[in-house]
């Protein structure tokens, strides 16, 4: 029995592709590379709460499989995550998580707390970390703490942050988060911090693109904006 | 020599590895399909017009024959840029041999040539599906196929390219009619061959994706070239 | 209990039992047969009375066409259809399986069974085979919340779309698509929208052709245009 360490499963989860893909150079795009999301995430806190923002592209390939793509996925009422990886088994993740999140709220009787979200997040792509491609920012508001932002690594690694991104468009704009967050912004502050952060990835990744949406949750609850491609900010 | 040695081990070098390696592929499969039927002072030869890669088409009007003299013309199909670099140093060859021996030459010895032509880049082929078609010395018709590096044989009717293992059949069953108990047909006329070949083009093109758009068929009697087109399935 | 004369129920679900053996053979150079796939052009919209759903009508198996007469529509309930591409046996077998369970609801619940229901069932059963049921879905339907449009890829990722396009044909029919759907728009103009949508795959796609299907659903049920269109060009 080979150890658990080794990557042998991955392996055989490669050689089992191989065979399947009957159509060598006809197969189309969407049959050879799963759906992926592309991506640029973003997450920060501001004075009264947190705000997320995301692209609006899924790619297949080089094909535009979505232009219109919803990344900022509700898991309770104050509580949002952002998907990025395999939109296959993002997707998965998150209405599994959803439903042990309303378990759980229905069992103690109260909103759950963020931390718990990202938890159980944290618990499913730990175990199943050699069979998932998800890497997320779970995001929201709770009585206990406020605005939180957990980020969760493709590893299982759980880690809260002021100020998180994530996805392929996440290496772009480094710099700029580095340079331009700073704690306790305005709401109009932390807004436009977003919105210019994921206009440069768009600008410079190729699989991130389309429009930008955001998501403002605080004490009084969850709003959302979402920003065209042409409503996007000029860059010099 | 050396050189395109190396790009075709390049080109077949298979890397077990997951990761692609990018080089150089010197060889396309751009389809086609060519039918050819001789018969008692004549012979006929089709080629559908479509050309593609993959499942996309390049072209709808892309006529694979090609006239040499009055008597012989050739078809090929299979990579398109090695069929036009082929048939054109074909012609190149046949002006030689009319400014030297001042005569066209007979369709006999262009089949031969073909043949030498082909097996010359034994190493490096031409990917290409050929048909000779033509009228011999005594006016008999005379069809000669060929594989990529010049194999050859004369036959009374021939189908090849991608919809060639279809035709092919379909060409014994009606003209070859091994172990048949039918009784025998009368004598094949022109007008029959054409009828046959038609049909076989009209069918293939319902079954083989790669086959379609037009039929172009060339007519050889001894009285010259003539040529048709007939419609095929576009979808 | 089993005997040679009373055999035992198969285990329900799939048989893995000849996976590693396959697998093996692969390394060896065994190349596996090819099945059937609709190779497709599938385009579906969501106009201002309901829902509309086109589909190419030939399947092919490698460069052979396997059935010129094929249904890609696959219907779940009086409210629900989709549009399949890929393998030909996983979008029929999904068919069964979606309605036997969209059936069970609406016996249990008594009520029209919402498209989320088929949509979940889907998106389920196809993430729990990691994209190995090779199918790609664009799932429509009509019920108490409005109209919906989803499609649905073979590792089981979906999303809402208001028009979309799927199969080895999609890029031309969602060029089509995307320069040409407007909201609102009423049946007649869907309906050419979508049939021009799949004529542009039928035209540009080899593995799409034979004519076109269309399936219109709106509150007050479910019509299914078998052979829409043939178009002349091609018969």
């Amino acid at each position: 029995m080979s150890s658990p360490f080794t990557l042998n499963w991955a392996d055989d989860s490669h050689d089992l592709e191989k065979t399947n893909s009957q159509f060598d150079s006809l197969t189309p795009d969407y049959l050879k590379h799963p759906h992926k999301t592309g991506t640029t995430l973003m997450a920060a806190s501001y004075d009264g709460g947190i705000m997320i923002a995301a692209d609006t592209r899924t790619s297949t390939g080089t094909y535009v499989a979505g232009r219109l793509t919803d990344k900022l996925t509700k898991l309770t009422d104050k509580i949002y995550c952002c998907r990025s990886g395999s939109s296959a088994d993002t997707q998965a993740l998150a209405a599994i998580v959803k439903y042990h999140l309303s378990f759980y709220e229905e069992e103690i009787g109260e909103p759950a707390s963020v931390g718990v979200a990202a938890n159980i997040f944290r618990d499913l792509i730990y175990q199943y970390k050699y069979s998932l491609t998800a890497g997320i920012i779970v995001a929201g508001w709770d009585k206990r703490d406020g605005g939180q932002i957990y980020q969760i690594t493709l590893g299982g690694m759980l880690k809260r942050l002021p100020v998180a991104f994530g996805g392929s468009g996440s290496v772009f704009i480094m710099g700029y988060v580095d340079s331009t967050f700073k704690p306790n912004m305005t709401r109009q502050e932390c807004r436009d911090f977003l919105v210019k952060g994921i206009t440069l990835a768009i600008h410079r990744d190729g699989s991130s693109g389309g429009c930008a949406r955001l998501a403002t949750i605080n004490e009084s609850g969850v709003e959302r904006e979402d920003v065209t491609y042409d409503e996007l900010p000029p860059l010099i | 020599m050396f050189k395109e040695m190396q790009s075709l081990a390049n080109a077949q070098m298979t890397d077990a590895s997951p990761h692609k390696v990018a080089g150089f592929y010197p060889y396309a499969d751009n389809g086609g399909t060519l039918a050819a039927i001789a018969g008692d002072g004549f012979v006929v030869i089709g080629g559908d017009t479509r050309l593609t890669t993959g499942y996309q088409i390049y072209s709808r009007e892309a006529s694979k024959l090609t006239k040499l003299t009055d008597k012989t013309i050739i078809g090929s199909c299979g990579c398109w840029c090695d069929s036009l670099t082929f048939t054109k140093g074909l012609h190149i060859r046949l002006q030689y041999y009319l400014y030297e021996n001042n005569k066209p030459i007979s369709t006999n010895a262009t089949a031969q040539l073909v043949s030498n032509m082909l097996y010359q880049k034994r190493f490096f082929p031409y990917y290409v599906s050929t048909i000779v078609a033509g009228l011999d010395a005594d006016n008999q018709g005379a069809v000669y196929s060929y594989d990529p590096v010049g194999s050859t044989e004369r036959h009374r009717y021939r189908a090849q390219g991608t919809a060639g293992s279809l035709i092919q059949p379909f060409l014994d069953c009606v003209l070859g009619r091994g172990n048949q108990t039918a009784p025998e047909p009368e004598k094949l006329t022109k007008e029959q061959a054409m009828i046959y070949l038609k049909d076989a083009f009209m069918s293939a093109a319902e079954r083989e994706i790669g086959c379609g758009d037009f039929l172009q068929i060339m007519i050889v009697t001894p009285q010259g070239v003539e040529e048709e087109r007939f419609k095929l399935r576009k979808d | 209990m089993s005997s040679a004369l009373l055999p035992p129920f198969p285990e329900p679900g799939f048989s893995f039992e000849n996976v590693e053996r396959n697998v093996s053979l692969v390394k060896k150079g065994f190349k596996p047969p090819k099945f059937t796939s609709t190779g497709t052009t599938v385009a579906a919209a969501i106009f201002d009375g309901g829902i509309i759903i086109g589909t190419d009508k030939r399947a092919s198996a490698g460069t052979i066409v396997a059935n010129k007469n094929t249904n890609k529509i696959h219907k779940i309930s009086n409210n629900i259809a989709f549009g399949g591409a890929g393998t030909a046996a996983d979008c029929d077998q999904m068919e069964k399986m979606v309605r036997a369970h969209v059936e069970l609801h609406r016996l249990n619940s008594g009520k029209q069974v919402p498209v989320c229901v088929a949509l979940t069932k889907i998106t389920q059963h196809l993430f729990r085979y990691q994209g190995h049921i090779q199918c790609a879905l664009i799932v429509g339907g009509v019920d108490k919340f409005g109209y919906h449009l989803h499609h649905v890829y073979p590792h089981g990722s979906s999303s809402e779309v208001l028009f979309e396009a799927m199969g080895s044909g999609s890029l031309a029919a969602i060029s089509h698509l995307e320069l040409n759907y407007k909201q609102n728009m009423n049946l007649d103009e869907a309906k050419l929208l979508i049939r021009n949508a799949i004529l542009a795959g039928v035209e540009n796609d080899l593995a799409s052709g034979n004519g076109i299907d269309l399936c219109i659903i709106t509150p007050s049920g479910m019509e299914h245009l078998v052979d829409y269109e043939i178009p002349v060009a091609f018969v």
